[in-house]
């Protein structure tokens, strides 16, 4: 039965053997450039495992030679070992040139003030460049890429308008310790009259359409204990910063969406809404306590947000 | 011809390959329906409805699933229970009621993980996601599948085991192996269908790379290079090209798979010497890989004239083209500094689809068209239908994987640049934005791959629907003459 079989077409030769019929296998040499291929990988291995960590040992393993890297400890004294992940990366952090770069531009920002960063150009254009990644990374998740925010739910940052300040100060306040905005809910407080009385008078504040006589009767609550809003909004509804309290009279909404509403019970309604809710909010902690951005990191963000909202950086 | 297909439709277990045949495109239809789908949600978000069930995390193990266990599983059920009687001449081993086990086993522990995936049942552990109880119902499956193929070649009527054989037995011993380590846990409790893997922390992300590269070296490479030494030869109707390459790639392959899991883990937590130890047994996989392409594409010789007339060879060298282009890009991507660029991007989603949709689903393509029409006695309803299939399938391939190397090596390149003062160029969410388009293409790649489907499964139903109609015709014209 096994009795090799001489092809006509190729002259090569078959094993003898026959499987279902009809197959069966030539015995040709192995093709040549493929040995000579399977070698060569079988030679990049090898060097391979000379230079690089690779074969275990006991308690060990082969560390590689001719390929050590030299980088500095975090105490500052220079150590040289066997190639490592970690030491390619402190050494790539001290000596590649954009990290080098970064870390200058890093230590001049950081030495400098809000003051004179603005008034450095070089200094700005870093701010711009870092502060876009930091901006990406760190705050569009909420605030949108653009830093538009949603309204009712995130701050808008580019409309220069600040609900707890808009200042280097405020903004690097908020960003290192995070805010909580809140405001109650007037739900068991008020009536469905005062309510009402309360939202016609707020839309007066900045112009909208409301019943006037309504509104006479909310600016009395608003102003007096039976509401209380002036604590927080102040008699003139200009809000305040201390308290995160919104300014009503500037014709920016940011959580009741008045804007978006077309009819003018539309608008009552999304004013009685959040009167009746409350507000309740919160901006996680950046610094130390929270996501642990560096000093440098929260100063470059907070020039970046000052330059956004003055449309500086805007993209 | 007729007549011996006639005998050998007694003489072997047919109805058991028929059943995983036909299951197979069912589950090919599935889970690549699911893979367009989650693909499309993808590049546009909004098809998540906001309905849980059907979100890219819970469709995503159900696509994986669908393909590789319900399609590719049942493909090489069918085809090793077809080849091993086949080569061995003899009836497969276990009765009727042994095989019919294995499929119901299998199909309804594949269903049921697949459904549980959609309320969240999950192991969480990439293309091992099956809840315990259905890893135990799996491994009795498996040890089943073990005894039949094993007995199956006991009992041959050949004096020597043919190489296919020899590819599907590594295939079901190494799954076999894997399946049990990978899944070690132990269940919170009787009736919870939660449980707690044995491993943790880089042990833990270790195993389960063992466990997932070697899936694809022996579940979807070693199983598939039997399907193609049985039904390339045959198609072309000439001898294996080198029988000594044979044996070297095949041990090689056997040996070296097993060490390159790791190259998944590149620049993580693992020790440095295990991703040198895994990229360079990536390294020297590749030529092993080649030899199973080269003694493919080689035992066409001599009858090369077949690729302009028959497309079930077009299916086979194509899918053998895009083995040996996968298994060259997949060494090179195990390099670490490669690695850095690719890892974590869509280029890792194109290589293995290169893998899966050109040379598995192809290679698998062609043996069902080779196989079905002689599984019922008969021939294809359509050549040109398959043409179409054809077609279809390497435009969609193509355009698939085309679409992931501009995704993810652009997103790696993106990902690493620097501006003029050192900073990282982009965020991450402008990466993002870029891949849109390419997303795009690729959702559309992959629908073209799945209209093949569909033509191929009208194809073998009308194929199997005529088959059925003539089986009274000619039996009677049997008993006449």
């Amino acid at each position: 039965m096994a009795t090799p079989v001489k092809d006509p077409l190729t002259g090569a030769e078959t094993t003898g053997h026959v499987w279902d019929d009809t197959l069966q296998e030539f015995n040709n040499p192995l093709p040549r450039w493929w040995l000579w291929t399977f070698y060569g990988t079988i030679i990049f291995a090898i060097v391979y495992w000379i230079m690089y960590p690779a074969w275990p040992m006991f308690d060990s393993y082969t560390k590689g030679i001719g390929n050590n890297i030299t980088y500095k400890t975090d105490a500052g004294e220079e150590k040289s070992t066997h190639w490592n992940m970690r030491a390619l990366l402190a050494n790539e952090m001290q000596t590649g040139e954009p990290a080098l770069k970064q870390k200058a531009y890093l230590d001049k920002v950081g030495a400098a003030s809000y003051e004179q960063i603005a008034a450095d150009p070089d200094m700005s254009a870093f701010v711009r460049s870092y502060g876009v990644g930091m901006f990406g990374d760190n705050c569009a998740a909420c605030h949108q890429a653009g830093g538009q925010g949603v309204v009712g739910q995130f701050p808008n940052l580019v409309d220069d308008d600040w609900l707890w300040g808009g200042d280097t100060t405020a903004i690097e306040t908020t960003i290192r310790g995070g805010r909580m905005g809140y405001m109650p809910a007037y739900s068991k407080t008020f009536s469905p009259d005062q309510l009402n009385q309360v939202a016609n008078y707020v839309l007066t504040l900045s112009g909208q359409p409301a019943d006037a006589a309504a509104a006479a009767e909310g600016q009395k609550i608003f102003q007096g204990e039976t509401g209380g809003c002036y604590m927080c909004h102040t008699k003139e509804g200009k809000g305040m910063h201390a308290q995160g309290a919104a300014n009503l009279t500037d014709k920016v909404w940011t959580i009741a969406n008045v804007d978006a509403a077309t009819t003018p019970e539309a608008k009552l309604e999304a004013v009685k809404a959040v009167i009746h809710n409350g507000v309740n909010r919160k901006m996680p902690v950046f610094g130390k306590e929270g996501r642990n951005l560096s000093d440098t990191e929260i100063k470059v963000l907070t020039a970046y947000l000052q330059q956004m909202s003055a449309g500086v950086a805007a993209k | 011809m007729a007549h011996s297909a006639a005998l050998s439709s007694e003489q072997y277990n047919y109805e058991i390959v028929k059943k995983f045949a036909i299951a197979s495109i069912f589950w090919g239809i599935l889970g690549m329906s699911a893979g367009v789908y989650i693909a499309s949600e993808l590049a546009w978000p909004f098809l998540n409805f906001d309905i849980a069930q059907i979100t890219f995390g819970r469709l995503r193990p159900l696509h994986t699933s669908g393909v590789i266990f319900g399609f590719g599983g049942n493909a090489l059920f069918a085809t090793s229970y077809y080849v091993v009687q086949r080569t061995c001449q003899a009836r497969l081993a276990g009765g009727t009621f042994w095989p019919n086990f294995t499929f119901w086993g299998w199909n309804l522990s594949v269903l049921i993980a697949g459904v549980l995936y959609l309320f969240g049942y999950t192991q969480g552990r990439e293309y091992a996601e099956p809840v315990w109880f259905i890893d135990i119902a799996i491994t009795v499956v498996w040890v089943v599948y073990f005894l039949i193929f094993t007995i199956t070649l006991i009992k041959r009527n050949q004096p020597h085991i043919y190489v296919a054989n020899w590819f599907y037995m590594s295939f079901i011993l190494a799954t076999a192996l894997l399946h049990i380590f990978n899944n070690l846990a132990v269940p919170v409790s009787f009736t919870s269908l939660e449980s707690y893997s044995l491993f943790s922390g880089a042990q833990d992300a270790m195993t389960q790379w063992w466990y997932g590269h070697n899936a694809v070296g022996f579940f979807l490479t070693a199983a598939f290079l039997g399907m193609m030494y049985y039904f390339v030869p045959k198609q072309a109707g000439r001898p294996v090209y080198s029988y000594r390459l044979s044996i070297i790639h095949f041990w090689a392959l056997s040996f070296m798979y097993m060490w390159v899991g790791t190259h998944h883990l590149h620049w993580t937590a693992i020790p440095d010497w295990t991703s040198t130890l895994a990229a360079t047994f990536s390294i020297l996989l590749l030529m092993p890989s080649w030899g199973g392409m080269i003694n493919g594409i080689m035992t066409l010789s001599g009858a090369w004239d077949k690729l302009r007339t028959d497309p079930i060879m077009m299916f086979m060298i194509t899918a053998l083209s895009f083995y040996g282009m996968s298994t060259f890009e997949g060494p090179m991507m195990s390099l670490k500094s490669v690695n850095a660029l690719s890892h974590y991007t869509d280029w890792t989603v194109g290589h293995v689809h290169s893998g899966a949709l050109g040379w598995v689903a192809m290679i698998s393509i062609a043996s069902f068209y080779h196989m079905i029409p002689r599984l019922w006695n008969t021939t294809l309803y359509s050549t040109q239908l398959v043409y179409t299939h054809f077609f279809l399938a390497t435009i969609g391939t193509i355009l698939y994987i085309t679409a992931l190397w501009v995704s993810g090596i652009g997103q790696g390149l993106m990902l690493r640049a620097f501006d003029e003062y050192g900073n990282l160029a982009y965020t991450f969410v402008e990466t993002v934005a870029f891949m849109h388009g390419p997303l795009v293409a690729r959702a559309v790649g992959g629908l073209f791959f799945l209209s093949g489907m569909f033509v191929m499964a009208y194809n073998i139903y009308m194929t199997i629907t005529r088959a059925k109609q003539e089986e009274p015709v000619s039996a009677t014209a049997a008993a006449q003459a």
